[in-house]
């Protein structure tokens, strides 16, 4: 590949090693920053909810800290995603990023449009998903810090294997030793435990390459931490069954999947920010108290895939004031999880196995066979007492666009409307927010639902 | 004979082992006729009878949570004699008699109809969402294991396994025309002999599963995806993009490697 220009006119691959390392740092520090800036903000509001978000972003920037402090001082550090056991990075002591973090996390930062465009002038089709796209932008263009170690992820979708493709190709990252779990396509015990063995291979490959070792013991101190995590979590989700729902999607659904496994699993921080949750959340419901004070919940919606997170501001709130419309769950918010049995090594790497292959968004779609769109659906359309299912159809989930027959049938049998949009949820050029919020009217209207 | 006949036998069998092994184990007749079912509880039943959720400090007894052990499966067969109509199995205590208010949990529903077919698979599965459908009594969104709650509330009026029992075969009855008879097994003695019901649970959950596929290969949707790498026309060329890529970043690497000596 030729030497490629970044938007701050730098060729990546010209840079020395300093260079590429104080380049990428800069980046991470102003990513960072951003969320300083979000903390700042948050801190001013005297609310339960507002308490919650500052722990949140205390959460997230203390393991912001850690990676930066990892590449500044030249200690371990990883590159790897919530579905590839976070459990066991913290066990190992390993700080680590997400390498899809800016559009899983930080879509709101304001640099984000200027990042997509800048992945287009490489010559980055537009018809790859955004989320793909832009890390790939980041590590073409020397934006990224480049890790001791990559666990990498070969599902759910080709985008991601194509993602390890280009590390692997790019002269920064091309020695960076990487290993990516092999996830088979069944869902049975069989293929539990062939992931079980890879996981277990993950986890000799990083002792390996970054001197860590993996003490079992406080491997169980941390899956039990998760546990009181994620029963936490299930038990706030039967909140949202209330009606009207205590919180829309500002609060609780997908921050409790990031405060879960997007940063440090298993850590008793994220254990009291579940627990502060779910007070905020109980004593809306003992009020009677709805998402939006000043907008009676009206239609209760299942957003099923990612949050638009490019334009959420623009969007969600709009739903709330101009419909009524309360986002009671979407694809991340939902609890399909199991627990993890400590009883044993072999039980431990038995069930994170089974949550990283069979429970964790996204992959439990789109990796294997089709029947959870359809399962998922019914269950959370009867649980959650849904008006109507939104599957937005993100350009890059190709595979779940292959299922959006299956979802609309499974919505026409059990009677609740269902619309299937076309957009970015990342990009707003893609489908332009003004033109979302006419499709989502006429739908409303349509449906007799406003 | 349909796929889940021998399925069926075998709880017949796990119940009898249990009641070798000494558990205790209670039958009781409940009626067969849906009006009569409905007539004689104590709790509402229907869509929006429990409108409300069951918080923690409203919960009169848990029933399978994960610390406890669950397992919740259905079956059915196109041969209603291998059932016998209204029967409930107790195994181990009941609701009322929970000492910590947290109880093992495992609930098998089978169902019999002559003109039963695989296609009911899924109605048959979605008939027992409880969801909102029974006052007092809320199952938890978990999505493998069956985890639920019964209310203060209801469990001062008596909500017992024959309550469940009745509530369910009237929701079965009445969603199911083609459904002739419902037996259920309910166990709660141990988190051991649920292991042992799992082993059953996991067999007929493989049949369901493919059940499903036919389901809606039938409407012509593919759950599953039959090409791999193996009968695909295109391998070799695959395989030989693969090696130029391994031979590309093998001399990458050397050619670093010269570099930096």
């Amino acid at each position: 590949m030729e030497a490629i220009e970044d938007n701050m006119g730098t060729a990546a691959h010209d840079l020395t090693t300093l260079e590429h390392k104080e380049k990428a740092l800069a980046r991470y520090k102003m990513e960072r920053d951003w969320f300083a800036f979000l903390l700042e903000a948050a801190g001013g509001m005297d609310t339960p909810e507002g308490k919650l978000q500052v722990k949140l972003l205390t959460i997230l920037l203390d393991s912001k800290e850690k990676v930066i402090s990892s590449v500044m001082n030249d200690t371990p550090f990883v590159a790897a995603y919530y579905c590839t056991a976070p459990e066991i990075l913290n066990a190992m002591n390993l700080p680590w990023f997400m390498i899809m973090e800016t559009p899983f996390l930080a879509a709101s930062a304001p640099y984000l449009l200027d990042d997509l465009r800048g992945a287009e002038e490489m010559g980055m089709g537009t018809d790859l998903c955004s989320a793909i796209r832009l890390p790939m932008y980041y590590i073409e263009s020397g934006l990224m810090p480049v890790p001791s170690a990559v666990v990498g992820l070969l599902s759910p979708c080709d985008g991601t294997t194509m993602l390890q493709q280009v590390l692997q190709h790019n002269p920064a990252w091309k020695n960076v030793p990487l290993f990516a779990p092999d996830p088979p396509y069944t869902s049975d015990e069989r293929a539990i435990r062939y992931f079980a063995n890879e996981l277990r291979t993950m986890v000799s490959f990083l002792e390996e390459k970054t001197g860590r070792k993996m003490d079992m013991h406080r491997l169980r101190e941390v899956c039990e931490e998760s546990n009181r995590t994620y029963k936490l979590w299930q038990e706030y989700n039967e909140l949202r069954r209330a009606v009207p729902c205590p919180h829309g999607w500002e609060i609780g659904g997908a921050q409790a999947f990031a405060v879960s496994q997007c940063f440090v699993a298993g850590d008793p921080r994220c254990t009291d920010w579940f627990q502060q949750l779910l007070e905020c959340g109980e004593i809306k419901v003992k009020e009677g108290r709805g998402a939006n004070e000043y907008f009676p919940e009206k239609i209760r919606i299942l957003w099923f895939d990612i949050m638009p997170y490019g334009w959420v501001f623009e969007f969600m709130p709009w739903l709330e004031q101009e419909w009524g419309a309360i986002l009671v769950m979407d694809m991340f918010s939902n609890f399909p999880y199991t627990l993890i049995d400590t009883s044993s090594e072999e039980t431990m790497f038995h069930d994170l196995a089974k949550r990283n292959l069979m429970d964790v968004p996204m992959i439990r779609q789109a990796r294997g066979t089709a029947e959870n769109f359809s399962s998922d659906i019914t269950r959370m359309v009867k649980d959650y007492k849904i008006d109507c299912v939104i599957w937005p159809g993100h350009m890059g989930h190709k595979d779940g666009a292959a299922t959006a027959g299956i979802m609309r049938e499974t919505c026409r049998g059990l009677g609740v409307p269902f619309l299937h949009i076309g957009l970015d949820l990342f990009d707003r050029r893609y489908t332009s927010v003004e033109e979302v919020k006419d499709k989502v009217s006429e739908f409303f209207r349509g449906m007799g639902l406003g | 004979m349909t796929a889940f006949d021998d399925h069926i036998r075998q709880v017949t069998e796990f119940v009898a082992t249990m009641r070798q092994q000494g558990r205790p184990v209670r039958q009781f007749a409940l009626p067969n006729d849906a009006n009569h079912l409905r007539a004689g509880l104590p709790i509402q039943v229907g869509a929006g009878a429990n409108p409300g959720i069951i918080l923690r400090s409203d919960t009169f007894v848990e029933l399978g949570n994960p610390d406890a052990g669950s397992c919740g499966f259905g079956l059915w067969t196109e041969n209603p004699s291998l059932l016998e109509d209204g029967r409930v199995t107790l195994i181990g205590p009941d609701i009322t008699e929970s000492p910590l208010g947290s109880l093992p949990f495992g609930q098998v529903v089978m169902v019999g109809g002559a003109g039963l077919i695989a296609d009911d698979q899924v109605a048959i599965g979605q008939a027992q969402v409880v969801a909102d459908q029974i006052e007092g009594y809320m199952v938890r969104s978990s999505s493998r294991n069956i985890w639920s709650r019964v209310s203060k509330r209801v469990g001062a009026r008596g909500f017992s396994f024959d309550t469940l029992a009745r509530s369910l075969m009237f929701l079965i009855k009445s969603a199911l025309p083609k459904v002739e008879s419902v037996e259920i097994a309910f166990v709660t003695s141990s988190k051991d002999d649920l292991l042992t019901l799992n082993q059953i649970a996991e067999s007929a959950q493989a049949i369901g599963r493919a059940a499903l596929k036919e389901h809606w290969k039938a409407r012509g949707y593919d759950l599953d995806c039959d090409l791999h790498c193996g009968s695909c026309h295109d391998k070799t060329v695959c395989d030989d993009i693969r090696k130029v890529v391994a031979t590309r970043l093998r001399k990458d690497k050397e050619a670093l490697g010269d570099d930096a000596q």
